[in-house]
This record gives structure tokens, sequence and C-alpha cells, in this order.
């Protein structure tokens, strides 16, 4: 069997076992129910932290989202992926906590044209250069924590969890258009964060550079 | 296009961009840098899809939540069973429930005798006595009918006659429409339509059944019909009789 049989193989055996799993937590089976716990808890969790940038409510939403699948499984049909299911199960637990917080899951803007603090800026040059190539993962991590709420629901939605604008404008209730435009304004804000949080690095290396000398 | 409209059109930008798009970043380095910057943050945000790992006391909570719930559910379930039958209505519901009944003429007081013969009483007018009388007869025109259900066989063309004749002495004993509406006379006017309403339904009854007789006139079951149907107003009689004792 080459390598790629056994990955195959492999893969088809999670897959069963997930699918026995599920079947043996709909009968109220606990040791099941963990192990579609342990195989989706990073994923549940990550949207959470995501979402909300606060580690202590994202764990109370994991487990709110982990119970509410625990009390609904049995009405898990098999017409999408269990992940699937289970995502947005999450992502709704975590709308609804943001909209009991009346924080805004959504910015109200409905136009695709940008507002004056969204002009191009016109202070071009070497420095704006600075991101291309790469990003450090935690810092990219710090400044979606750091984006104002609306923004950050949009951005983790899209470009984290992969859903598309149609899908966050039935989930969030806005329009294709404003989904596009928050997205845009998030990444445009991460911009801007990531380059402040180089130039701020930037600046202490240098300000050591100068102490040791 | 110049680099404002190019940047006003980017939260649209699909694919690569359209070809006026594409023109300008060919030839402007900022813009073309803005676009890469944007691009990189979206490659890299899908790495943090499951970057983290909750505390092990998410998964100690979640336990220990489902444990309370288990528990609360097989106490409801042990303790569903003990309702069953606990509670007992007061003597009260039940008046209210007889009381209904009486007034809809749907219970009668039980009597004191069960005997269909009239007693010598001066209440009794000439006008009660037509009912056990009607009784009896109903028994009688029971077992002729029946008896010429046998004779069918024999002769058809008197089916037809007999059961007229049946009819026409039940009309004879006097059960009289206007008899029963009399004996229901000084009851409250919801029970009086009651009674209208009941008899309506029962000459209904019997006509179809004598509709049905005529038609038919060697169908035994068409016959039986008939006579449940004068047993029918008999008893509607003698409620309304009972009724009017006091």
């Amino acid at each position: 069997m080459t390598d790629r049989d056994s990955k195959e193989a492999q893969k088809q055996g999670n897959e069963l076992n997930e699918a026995e799993a599920i079947e043996r937590a709909k009968q109220g089976d606990a040791q099941a129910f963990q192990a579609l716990y342990d195989r989706h808890k990073r994923r549940v969790y990550s949207l959470c932290l995501r979402m909300t940038a606060n580690t202590a409510e994202a764990e109370d939403l994991t487990q709110e989202a982990f119970l509410q699948l625990y009390r609904k499984i049995a009405t898990f049909r098999g017409e999408s992926a269990f992940s699937t299911w289970l995502h947005r199960l999450s992502v709704n637990v975590v709308l609804m906590h943001l909209r009991k917080k009346s924080l805004p899951v959504v910015s109200l803007e409905e136009t695709t044209q940008g507002s004056d603090d969204d002009s191009p800026k016109k202070d071009f040059g070497a420095d704006d250069l600075a991101l291309a190539g790469s990003i450090d993962r935690l810092q990219l991590q710090k400044a979606v924590d750091d984006l104002p709420p609306g923004y950050r629901t949009i951005f983790v939605l899209h470009d984290v969890e992969g859903y598309e604008h149609n899908e966050i404008a039935t989930i969030v209730g806005c329009s294709i258009g404003n989904s596009k435009s928050q997205l845009h304004k998030a990444r445009m804000k991460l911009r801007d964060l990531l380059k402040l949080n180089r130039a701020e690095k930037a600046e202490k290396l240098e300000r050591v550079s100068d102490d040791s000398k | 296009m110049n680099c404002v409209e190019l940047q006003q059109s980017l939260a649209e930008m699909e694919n690569g961009g359209r070809a006026d798009q594409r023109a300008h970043l060919k030839t402007c380095p900022e813009c073309s840098a803005l676009v890469a910057d944007l691009d990189l943050i979206a490659a890299t945000a899908i790495e943090l899809r499951e970057a983290e790992e909750p505390s092990p006391r998410v998964w100690n909570s979640i336990e220990i939540a489902l444990r309370q719930e288990v528990a609360e559910l097989n106490l409801i379930a042990a303790t569903a069973a003990d309702l069953r039958g606990a509670e007992e209505p007061s003597p009260r519901v039940w008046n209210s429930i007889e009381i209904a009944l009486r007034r809809e003429g749907l219970i009668r007081p039980p009597r004191t005798s069960r005997s269909l013969l009239p007693a010598l009483s001066s209440r009794w007018t000439w006008a009660r006595w037509m009912v056990p009388a009607a009784a009896v007869l109903l028994i009688a025109v029971g077992i002729y009918v029946r008896q010429n259900s046998l004779a069918v066989q024999l002769s058809q063309d008197t089916a037809m006659p007999l059961a007229s004749a049946a009819v026409s002495d039940i009309a004879i004993a006097g059960l009289n429409d206007a008899d029963l509406l009399q004996e229901v006379a000084e009851q409250t006017p919801a029970v009086q339509a009651q009674y209208a309403d009941n008899l309506r339904h029962v000459n209904e009854y019997i006509r179809d059944a004598k509709s049905n007789v005529d038609a038919y006139p060697d169908d035994e079951e068409a016959r039986r019909s008939l006579l449940e149907a004068y047993q029918e107003k008999a008893m509607l009689f003698e409620l309304a009789m009972d009724r009017s004792l006091p």
C-alpha cells in the first residue's frame, strides 16, 4: 500500500469513526461525545476566541456550543458535513452572545462606498511595502483581536473560517455588499495595525541597539 | 483608472480583478503593494482557524453540566410515574358536570321504580299513558316486522304494505310530536330547543329509514333501521316524560 493509499484509508477510517461516534452520541454515549469534543474543540474554540478576543468568554462560549451540540445532536440528519453543522451552531452561539452584550455584530453601513476614514492614504513610501512577503501568525492574531467587533466578525467568518459573502449575509443579517465592504475595511485596518506593530518593534529594537552602544 | 478609483473598487475586486484594475496595478507599485498586503492578510488568516486549544477546564465544565442535566432528566422521569393519578379532583367538579348534563337532558335522576306500568297517581294525565303504551306497541311492531322478514320470501308483494301498516299503527297509537313538546313546555328554552332539535333529527331518521324500506322491501337491514328509528323516538318521549315528573 502506497503512502497515499494509507492516508486515504486513514481518512476513511476517521470518517467512519466520526459517523459511529455521532450515532453513539445520539444514544447518549458519553465517551462518543467526548470523542467528538476532542475532534472539534480547536476549531470551535478558535472561532470563539477570534470573534470575542477574550479567553474567558471564548471558553464559556465553547462550553455552551458543545452543550447545545449535546442537546441537538439527535436532530443532525447528515444532510451536511458534521463539522459544517457544528460550526454553524457555534457561530450562532457567539453571535447571540455578542447581541446580548449589545455589541455591533456588523456595522450598519450598507454602502460599499468608503467613509472619510477609509480614504486612500497618500503617504506611499517604502514603509507601505513592509508587509510584503510574510506576516507573523501571532501578530496577525493580536491585530485581529484589536479590530472593532463588527469588522472582526466579518473577517473571521470570511478569511479565517471560509464562509462566502452570501452565507455571511444570511448569518449576520446584512447585505452581501455590506459584507464585502466590511471585509475590505477589516483587511485595511489589519494592514495598518500590522504596520504599526512592526514600526513599534523596529523602534524598540533601535532603542535597545542604541542603549547597548 | 487612477489610484483613488482603484482603491475604492477593491471591496468588489475578485479573482484578480477586472481588466482596468489589472492594468492600473501593472503600472502603480503603491497600489500593487497594497493589494499584495491585503491578499497576504487573507491568505495568512486561515492559519488562525485551529490555532488555539481550550484549557481542560472547558471539558470539565461540560462534563459537570451534562451529568447534572442527565441526573435532572432521570429524576423527572422517575417522578413522572408518580404523578399518574396523584391528584383527586374536588367533589365540586363532579357536581358541576352533573348539573350541566342534567340541564342538557343527557342524564336523568335515578328512578324509584323501573316499571313501565303507570302508577295510579293523580299527577298522571291521560297523555302520559301514551308513552309506555307506545313502547309496548313498538315492541309489538318489532316482532311483527321480524316475522314478516321471514314471510317476505314467500310474498314480496306484501312487504311494502306491511311496513306502511306498522307505521300507521304507530301513528294511531299517538306518538304525536306536539305532545312531546307539550311535555317539556315548562322546561327552560334551551332544553325545549334541544328536544325540538332531537325530535327533528329522529323524524329525519324515520323518514330516511322508511324511504329505504320502500325502495328495498326485501332488505332486512332497512327494516331493522326503521325499527331502531322508532325506538329512538320512543326513548325521546320517555326522556321527556321523566323530565316532566316532579
